[in-house]
């Protein structure tokens, strides 16, 4: 008789695995826990440190922003949407100014829109920050969050000089800017522009983010522990990712130049020069380089935009009450976390009929189930932190 | 004079001072990590408590964790949960009985000295583990189930790493090994600098500090095995956790550094100036705890486990088959 | 800021060759491309898309309730036919995106499921469908997303009240209730 030894092994190692095998344990993940971004849960099936199901639970932020749009008039809502991704609070505001503004065929004045491209790339500078302070954090590194946040804040303080608000602005109004940005009623018309000194503060501020970033690339990058954590963990091919509506960054580490600043033209971003941040493998540790690129890149944004704003008035002329024809239209944005767009249905009134929210977290957290299956414990962490997400942002 | 010789009297005396001792090197050292990680970190730190540099911090927090309600969760395994916090503490403090401050200031000198060093300090794993099973929470636990794991990975590199000193010394026995490296001349880290090496690691992983706090692990097991302890049986672990730091630094700084000895000082010297030569020697290897803490994130359990196997045992094997060699040729 | 013409004309043109394949009615309008399929061929339509256009990416998907019931807002414009009108936003990573739209039934609305085609579609179904009350048929777990277990009604259809608008009327301009009493002078915010 002849013994077939590959099958008497395997059989063996069958026998002992089936003895070792663990009843499964559901972990819950949240709502309230350190790494979930506020009030994220997720019901994991887990053997040992083993993740086998990851099933996430949102709403429990949910605001009805939607349902709340129906019943304002337009110049309302700026002040709801702005408080969707709240890191980025300037950047929301974008996309649904401009779909009112292509229903109702305004031109918007110059000057206008270059004061937009800089509060929007601002926001991203400093929306992206808090995403490579708090990384490092998650991965159990406490010391880059105060170097980010601290070169944070000057780019907030700006932010405020010229808004008014640090994460609410509510700057935009249809057919351009808030025409009297810093200052009270008591100012006279011709200062109410930007704030006195904005554009050497600005400068100022921009040297000091590309030194922060050089000073993270050195805290972060040159650590043998990150890249062990992250090279290799949470891969998402482009398709998948591409299926599942993910954007922003988080598919552009993955190898695609998918950015709307280049597609769409929101904003005149044709006139400035700047690259598409990708990588290649998608993986944690492209996600974190590929936001700390554009850090960089929004900074050289911001210096260009501010050297050649041309001058002129910060608002077109528009009706005193604000009327949108009847008509619909789809305009999306690149923002921070991603692909953030506004669908508005206007049937003629002063507050839209319909206004679909299309939120960049939303989808980039909808992969979840489908990235985090068969990985470990700590890499839940890992992978969940590199997808940058703002629960604001997920539920609305 | 009689009264000190009498033995109770100078147990109870002994007793005393290392229950003095034990909270007293956890609220240095607890304020060392406040201010150097503010300092590394471009903050101030405690500023206010105590009038000047916030030096009173840790006492006002140590009160704040007496008035803190004592909660036990309801599912929990009351009697061990009450126990766990103890028995670490426990451990730490039987840590301190060894170590030798100077030629004679010591509580005890074991022949056997660093093998009980190294068998007592991983019972303060089996209270981690009683603490992660008993709370009744899945974080708890997971934590507690890491520490187990950790321990079985680190322990071994720990033991062999000393086992290169202890040859070289000829002696298990603390003072002996101090005497050994005075009567060389040199300390160990010299001669012994893989095992020095391997050791601070392995004592890294011991402490449950980042690099290798994956028990602990903030961002994803929320506290791990400390997560449903308040009030004073948290302060137990705080006390456990930075006096366990003290007296490892201790330790190494015994058998690698020198320990109270340093060179070109007699022995009647050393019998007043070794306790603060030992504990400088410590606060160095605080520092550099300290530093790791606030510079490294945390590695993964499994990478931890490959970086115990495949690393640091062959290293230390590795290190006792040079020292021996060594010792017999030369 | 307006989509330059060229680009206008481009779009104009992709919405038509997949208006075509599709069988459906493209129209395009302030830069943003729709295509009108029946609901019998939605599947179908977007899995022409996805795999002949190769519009692989799934943007998002949503519902507008087209009725005169309306508790809260304003109404739509006369003579809109009381429908259910689900739109499906799917794109390629080139920039290209095209808006799906089909009718449904108001009252019993029913469509098949866009899982199997794009995984993305999961969450956006289940809003849909807590939200609307549509059935999307072969949906793999079509329970609540947002709102909590045993959620009676559906918040965005029109018809679904507001409640904070019901206990404390707002005094702005789109109310439906009127805050003025007869003897109280005119409050009318001369901003809006």
């Amino acid at each position: 008789m002849v013994i077939d030894h590959d099958q008497v092994r395997h059989l063996s190692e069958v026998a002992v695995s089936v003895e070792l095998e663990t009843p499964e344990m559901t972990l819950n993940i949240g709502p309230q826990h350190p790494s979930t971004h506020g009030v994220l849960r997720l019901v994991a099936t887990v053997d040992g440190e083993r993740v086998f199901d990851v099933k996430p639970v949102i709403g429990y932020m949910h605001r009805g922003y939607e349902k709340l749009a129906e019943v304002r008039t337009y110049p309302q809502i700026t002040a709801l949407i702005n408080r969707i991704d709240w890191v980025s609070g300037y950047a929301n505001e974008i996309p649904f100014i401009v779909a009112a503004e292509r229903l109702m065929e305004i031109e918007v004045p110059e000057r206008a829109q270059y004061i937009r491209l800089i509060l929007t790339e601002m926001a991203r500078i400093a929306s992206h920050l808090v995403f490579n302070a708090s990384y490092p954090l998650e991965l159990g590194a406490a010391t880059p969050l105060f170097f980010a946040l601290r070169e944070r804040e000057r780019v907030l303080d700006l932010i405020e000089g010229v808004t008014g608000g640090r994460f609410h602005p509510n700057f935009n109004r249809i057919g351009g800017v808030k025409p009297n940005a810093g200052g009270g009623p008591t100012q006279r018309k011709v200062s109410q522009d930007l704030p006195k000194g904005f554009f050497e503060e600005t400068r100022a501020a921009m040297e000091r983010v590309l030194s922060v970033c050089d000073e993270l690339e050195d805290l972060v990058a040159g650590n043998e522990i990150i890249l062990a954590r992250t090279k290799g963990i949470g891969v998402l091919p482009v398709e998948v990712g591409a299926a599942y509506g993910v954007s922003g960054p988080n598919l552009r580490a993955s190898g695609v130049p998918f950015d709307l600043r280049r597609i769409e033209s929101y904003l005149p971003y044709d006139r400035f020069d700047f690259d598409v941040v990708t990588a290649q493998n998608g993986d944690c540790w492209d996600r974190w380089w590929v936001r700390l690129e554009e850090i960089r890149q929004a900074a050289r944004i911001v210096i260009q935009a501010i050297d050649g704003i041309p001058s002129g008035p910060l608002q077109a002329k528009v009706p005193r009450v604000i009327k949108v024809p009847q008509g619909e239209v789809y305009v999306r944005a690149e923002n921070p976390k991603g692909e953030m767009g506004y669908h508005l249905i206007s049937e003629g009134g002063q507050g839209p009929y319909r206004l679909k929210i299309r939120s960049a977290s939303y989808s980039n957290i909808s992969i979840l189930p489908h990235i985090l299956e068969g990985v470990l414990v700590p890499d839940i962490i890992a992978i969940m932190g590199s997808l940058d997400f703002v629960l604001g942002d997920v539920d609305r | 004079m009689t009264l000190l010789e009498n033995f109770w009297v100078l147990v109870a005396l002994k007793a005393l001072v290392i229950a003095a001792v034990v909270p007293l090197t956890a609220l240095v050292l607890g304020y060392a990590e406040l201010k150097i990680s503010a300092h590394m970190q471009s903050r101030i730190g405690p500023y206010f408590a105590g009038g000047r540099w916030g030096w009173a911090q840790l006492i006002a927090d140590g009160l704040k964790f007496f008035q803190k309600e004592d909660i036990i969760p309801d599912r929990a395994d009351k009697a061990v949960f009450k126990m766990a916090p103890a028995l670490v503490l426990m451990s730490t403090v039987a840590l301190f009985v060894v170590i030798p401050f100077s030629p004679s200031l010591r509580v005890r000198d074991l022949d056997l000295g660093i093998f009980y060093v190294l068998a007592i300090s991983s019972v303060s794993t089996i209270g981690v583990l009683m603490a992660g099973w008993s709370s009744g929470n899945k974080y708890s636990l997971m934590g507690g189930l890491r520490a187990a794991g950790q321990l079985i990975a680190y322990e071994l590199p720990l033991v062999l790493a000393v086992v290169g000193a202890v040859i070289q010394a000829g002696t298990m026995s603390l003072n002996g090994i101090v005497e050994a490296q005075a009567a060389w001349g040199i300390p160990f880290v010299i001669p012994q600098f893989l095992g020095f090496v391997i050791f601070l690691i392995a004592v890294l992983a011991e402490l449950t500090r980042i690099p290798f706090d994956m028990p602990i692990a903030e961002s994803e097991l929320v506290m791990g095995y400390v997560t449903e302890y308040s009030g004073f049986r948290f302060l137990f672990f705080f006390l456990a956790e930075y006096a366990n730091m003290f007296a490892m630094s201790a330790i190494a700084a015994t058998v690698f550094l020198g320990g109270y000895w340093a060179p070109g000082l007699s022995d009647a010297q050393l019998q007043y100036l070794g306790p603060i030569i030992l504990v400088a020697k410590v606060f160095l290897l605080v520092f550099l705890f300290i530093w790791f803490r606030w510079t490294f994130p945390r590695l993964r359990e499994d990478q931890l486990q490959s970086f115990a196997w495949k690393w640091l045992v062959p290293l230390s094997v590795l290190n006792i088959i040079a020292t021996g060699i060594f010792k017999v040729v030369f | 800021m307006t989509t330059s013409p060229s680009d206008v004309t481009e779009l104009d043109a992709f919405a038509a060759t997949i208006a075509e394949a599709v069988g459906g009615e493209a129209r395009v309008a302030h830069g943003t491309a729709k295509v009108i399929v029946s609901a019998e061929t939605w599947t179908e339509a977007l899995a022409t898309a996805r795999d002949t256009f190769g519009l692989g990416y799934f943007s998002w998907l949503s519902a507008v309730d087209w009725t005169s019931d309306v508790a809260v807002g304003d109404p739509p414009a006369e003579g809109t036919s009381e429908r259910i009108e689900v739109l499906c936003a799917v794109g390629d990573l080139d920039g290209r995106l095209v808006i799906f739209s089909t009718d449904l039934d108001h009252d019993e609305p029913r469509l098949a499921s866009l899982v199997p085609l794009y995984p993305g579609a999961n969450w956006h179904e289940r809003e849909a469908a807590e939200m609307f009350g549509i059935v999307f048929e072969g949906h793999p777990q079509l329970e609540h997303l947002y709102l909590p277990e045993g959620f009676v009604g559906h918040p965005l259809r029109k018809s679904f009240p507001l409640l904070s608008r019901e206990v404390k009327p707002w005094p702005g301009t789109v109310d439906v209730e009127d805050m003025r009493t007869p003897d109280e002078p005119s409050t009318e915010n001369p901003e809006a």
